[in-house]
């Protein structure tokens, strides 16, 4: 196949854009001036290919170079408008459709990390233009720009998730004004990439053909039986069953085509295609009967490659006889009216299986005895297990993962235990051990855990069992408990906190994009880039008036209960006048307020603080540098 | 007649709660209890200990008890412990031979002795006897060895008798546990259905702890292992911990819902052992337990035990370290690491120079990475 090429302008000037014979570069050669003018772009810099969408008249090519020196974010672009007229579709067609093969190739040949996203790509794009993405869509989804780039996508991505959706318009709209929507949304989307790559995904999946026929189901209305086919179902049974098609294409001028149709679902041939068992009951068509013999597969060319393992002609040759072995009756090719279930089942899933593109394994590979074929006809039932590939974990020292904090007290530990003579300490503990627990079990429980309380009182406390450590003992277990049961009770009150649902809502909207501009704030101040140091101040104004829409919700919470709390107090006034006593109010029973915000919030609002504590800091710091230098 | 019939006595059996298995693992590491010598000896901590093993017995008839010592150079079995050299033999059918050694015959001394309830009586005989064995057995070099205690052994014998016995339970047990045993584990620990008839033998794992953690860390991963082994077969490890402080052990018995009590007056082992270890899972359903409530989670690096709020984590072993690693070499699996332009110096204020010092590594132009951080 000869590259492609076509004519193109580039800059107004006319011209000849070609892919080179071996598929490395694309060359534009200007059609005036010669060689001189020549551009030449490698496919290994391109990084982006756009085009104008069929629809739109003008076809423009659209390619972006990343030069090996240049920096990460500044691709050149290259705009190519073919000028061939009523054939510029189709030149623009051959020329991207070779150039995003030979980028793939280029890129699954490199392997290398794909370049790092460029702040505010979603800029660069010209959405006047309203570039369609051109490059195989297969890729789509390892390219983060891409992802990044893709309005559509996001626009739909955010359709479908409602949660996502109500956080990304709060942000937008209370993102700082110094942060454009185009740098507002590159940074919202940069963390979600993986969102996005899942949801290009999904949405590049089409579900696959079915069996048509055993969906058609006839209904009767008024004794007449009816059946309603729509223009796709006739299409896919010609796709699947090509000898209907045969039958069709022979038949329906003499028919029309409602009798065609009609006939054809009340003939033998119908039944057959479905794979129901013939009676003789059935109504016979002069017609369609003569089809019944005919070759089911019609002219469908039949993958020839079948794996050796499966393939029943082996057995063919098989004479079991010959060994004084009984005749072989299983796996055996049969003649096509057995089961005719099965075989339609079969043939239709082949049919559909064939109209699926295989994702593995290529169908022009060389077909003959191969290593493949070799290992495909292994009995691999009798080979013994395999052996597991793990990968090993090799840890190096393992001391360090229990020491904790309290170092020190472990060292002293260990040195009191260097101290000790082994034999000494063992022979005490056999001694002990002899004298207090005799072998046959006959050891005075009793006596050894209750302490005599006769003798010296000072000493016995010292004993163990004794009433004063059973006291304390129990004291510490006792002290447990409370701390823990006033632990539980705390987690008891779920819900929304004692806050209406609404404002719970709002706290956690709040929250949500608090987190954000956290997020955004720290991918610019951690980046070190300077160009982003502007946009890292508006960051941190939005960052600021964050903590006061926290601070906002807050005494929004604290009205709410204050009016809770006023109607209490009313309402003990009233009790008051009616009966003279007066009711105790326990105001404190009273939930919500300023206090639970602020308890929820407590870590957004201590991470507020950290990041424009840290921020102050590092200001402070290069202004230091700045005026020393 | 139905009323006399014998096998609704069994109808009723098969509904009673089933009986609970209380592996005890005790530390028996020579140093510990030697500095322990002076508030609480070995000797007083064991007939605490089979005070609250007979406290154990005493709840159900059918309850069990088990004893794993876990020493300074082996783990080793206190009770059951099958021993033909063992002067008291018992039959299949736990029948003591009558003719009894001359140290049977000593009990006479004790007239309480011989009318001792017999479940206490054997797991008493086996836990001392075993004991001194076990003491004797240990040579002086093997102490100067070894600081530590052979925790992760003691709890492997421990797991894997539990799971004998859960499966011997079931078995005995028929036909209303044979759906769960052949359902993936044994039925043991707690059970997560709530439905009381199809429980299977509730089993647990008391520790009791005299060792420091740093000299097991060569078991660390034997440990974590069993640890999570228990957690996976609802089996919560209780804590009992007389001195020095473990913080896998912790770790270990908040993840599997147990209780941890660092003792605080270790004479008082046996109230302790009482209030906060006797009640079994089904009790501790409706208590409130007095572990203790402050478990340190937070995460301290690896490099110099720093709490970090900010770590890097090897994405291979999951070591956390608190600054970025010297050409990404993780210093305990030694995987090469890439890491992105994270870390960088931040610059706060625009420049017009383009040449910028940097703190870390080259430029951010120059090392791309594939994806950025992602968000907490």
């Amino acid at each position: 196949m000869a590259p492609p090429s076509g004519s193109a302008a580039y800059k107004k000037k006319d011209g000849t854009l070609t892919m080179s014979q071996d598929r490395q570069s694309i060359s534009w050669i200007p059609a005036a001036g010669g060689a001189t003018g020549t551009i030449t772009l490698s496919v290994s810099q391109i990084t982006n290919l756009q085009q104008t969408p069929a629809s739109n008249p003008k076809v423009m090519l659209k390619i972006f170079v990343l030069p090996p020196d240049a920096p990460d974010n500044s691709p050149e672009q290259y705009v190519f408008n073919f000028t061939a007229g009523a054939n510029a579709r189709a030149e623009a067609d051959a020329i991207k459709d070779a150039l995003s093969a030979a980028i793939q190739a280029a890129k699954t040949a490199q392997a290398a990390p794909t370049p790092s996203p460029a702040p505010g790509a979603g800029e660069g794009m010209s959405t006047a233009m309203a570039f369609a993405s051109a490059v195989s869509s297969k890729s789509t989804w390892d390219n983060d720009k891409w992802l990044k780039g893709d309005v559509e996508l996001q626009q739909s991505l955010l359709k479908s998730d409602p949660n996502l959706q109500r956080m990304f318009m709060e942000s937008l709209h209370t993102k700082p004004d110094t942060l454009t929507a185009g740098q507002f949304m590159s940074q919202f989307w940069s963390t979600r990439i993986h969102l996005l790559r899942a949801h290009a995904i999904e949405r590049s999946q089409t579900r696959g053909s079915y069996n048509v026929l055993s969906t058609l189901k006839p209904r009767v209305e008024d004794n007449v039986t009816k059946l309603n086919i729509s223009k796709e179902q006739i299409q896919l049974i010609f796709n699947q069953h090509p000898l209907v098609r045969r039958v069709y294409d022979e038949n329906v001028p003499k028919l029309s085509e409602a009798q065609f149709w009609s006939r054809f679902f009340q003939s033998r041939l119908f039944k057959k295609l479905r794979g129901e068992r013939l009676s003789e009951t059935d109504a016979t068509d002069a017609i369609l009967d003569k089809y019944l013999q005919a070759d089911e597969h019609g002219n469908l060319p039949r993958e020839a490659h079948v794996p050796h393992f499966l393939n029943l002609e082996g057995n063919e040759v098989n004479n079991s006889q010959r060994r004084g072995n009984r005749p072989d009756l299983d796996m055996r090719w049969s003649a096509p009216d057995k089961v005719p279930i099965i075989r339609t089942l079969n043939s239709l899933s082949e049919k559909i299986m064939a109209n699926v593109a295989p994702a593995d394994g290529d169908p022009h590979a060389p077909v003959g005895m191969d290593e493949d074929t070799y290992n495909e006809l292994q009995l691999r039932d009798l080979r013994g297990d395999e052996e597991a590939d793990r990968v090993l974990l090799n840890i190096r020292d393992q001391s360090r993962f229990f020491s904790a904090q309290a170092k020190d007290s472990e060292d002293e530990q260990n040195r009191l235990f260097a101290q000790q003579d082994p034999e000494k300490i063992l022979s005490d503990l056999r001694r002990e051990i002899e004298q207090n627990l005799p072998d046959d079990g006959t050891a005075p429980l009793g006596r050894l855990v209750e302490p005599d309380e006769l003798g010296d009182e000072k000493e016995s406390n010292q004993q163990p069992g004794s009433r004063v450590s059973l006291q304390k003992s129990s004291a510490q277990i006792i002290a447990a408990i409370r701390d823990r049961r006033a632990q539980t009770d705390v987690s008891s009150t779920t819900g929304t906190y004692g806050l209406s649902s609404g404002l719970y809502d709002r706290l956690n909207l709040t929250h949500a994009t608090t987190t954000e501009f956290l997020h955004q704030f720290w991918q610019a101040f951690l980046s070190g880039n300077p160009d982003r140091a502007a946009e890292l101040s508006s960051l941190v104004d939005s960052l600021s008036r964050a903590m006061e829409r926290i601070k906002a919700v807050a005494q929004d919470a604290e009205a709410e209960r204050q009016v809770e709390v006023d109607r209490k107090k009313r309402h003990a006034r009233e009790v008051m006048e009616a009966t003279g006593k007066k009711p105790r109010l326990n105001l404190s029973s009273i939930q919500g307020g300023e206090k639970v915000v602020n308890q929820l919030m407590g870590p957004t609002i201590q991470a507020l603080e950290t990041a424009q504590a840290k921020y102050k800091a590092a200001l402070a710091e290069e202004m230091k540098e700045a005026s020393a230098q | 007649m139905n009323a006399v019939d014998a096998t609704e006595h069994y109808e009723t059996s098969a509904r009673d709660p089933a009986p609970a298995l209380l592996t005890v693992v005790l530390d028996t590491n020579p140093h510990a209890w030697a500095l322990l010598e002076d508030s609480l000896p070995l000797s007083k901590a064991i007939a605490n200990i089979l005070v609250f093993l007979n406290a154990h017995l005493a709840c159900n008839y059918a309850n069990e008890v088990a004893v794993v010592a876990s020493h300074s150079q082996k783990a080793a079995w206190l009770y059951p412990h099958e021993n033909p050299a063992t002067k008291i033999s018992h039959d299949a059918d736990g029948d003591v031979s009558m003719n009894g050694s001359s140290t049977n015959n000593n009990t006479t001394e004790g007239p309480g002795q011989v009318n001792k309830y017999r479940p206490f009586r054997i797991v008493e005989e086996q836990v001392t006897h075993n004991l001194r064995e076990l003491m004797a057995s240990t040579s002086g070099p093997d102490v100067k060895a070894n600081n530590s205690t052979m925790m992760a052994g003691a709890l492997t014998l421990a797991l894997s008798h539990i799971n004998r016995r859960s499966i011997a339970w079931a078995e005995a047990h028929g036909a209303d546990t044979a759906a769960e045993t052949s359902g993936g584990g044994p039925p043991s620990g707690g059970h997560a259905s709530g439905t009381d008839t199809t429980e299977g033998l509730q089993s647990r794992i008391l520790i009791v702890s005299v060792s420091g953690a740093s000299d097991s860390a060569h078991q660390y991963i034997p440990i974590m292992n069993s640890i999570f082994a228990c957690q996976r077969l609802h089996i919560p490890i209780d804590v009992c911990k007389l001195s020095g402080d473990a913080v896998f052990l912790q770790q270990a018995s908040d993840a599997t819902k147990g209780i941890y009590m660092s003792l605080t007056e270790p004479r008082g082992l046996l109230q302790y052992l009482m209030m906060a270890f006797l009640p079994d899972q089904r009790s501790r359903r409706h208590l409130v337990l007095p572990t203790r409530v402050d478990v340190d989670f937070r995460a301290a690096c690896f490099c110099h035990r720093r709490v970090v709020d900010i770590g890097f984590v090897c994405s291979i072993c999951l070591s956390i370290f608190c600054e970025p690693l010297d050409n990404g070499t993780c210093l305990t699996c030694g995987t090469n690491l890439e890491i992105g332009d994270y870390g960088a110096k931040p610059a706060v204020v625009a420049r017009k120079r383009k040449k910028k010092k940097r703190v870390n590594g080259p430029s951010g132009t120059a090392t791309p990475t594939p994806t950025p951080t992602p968000g907490p």
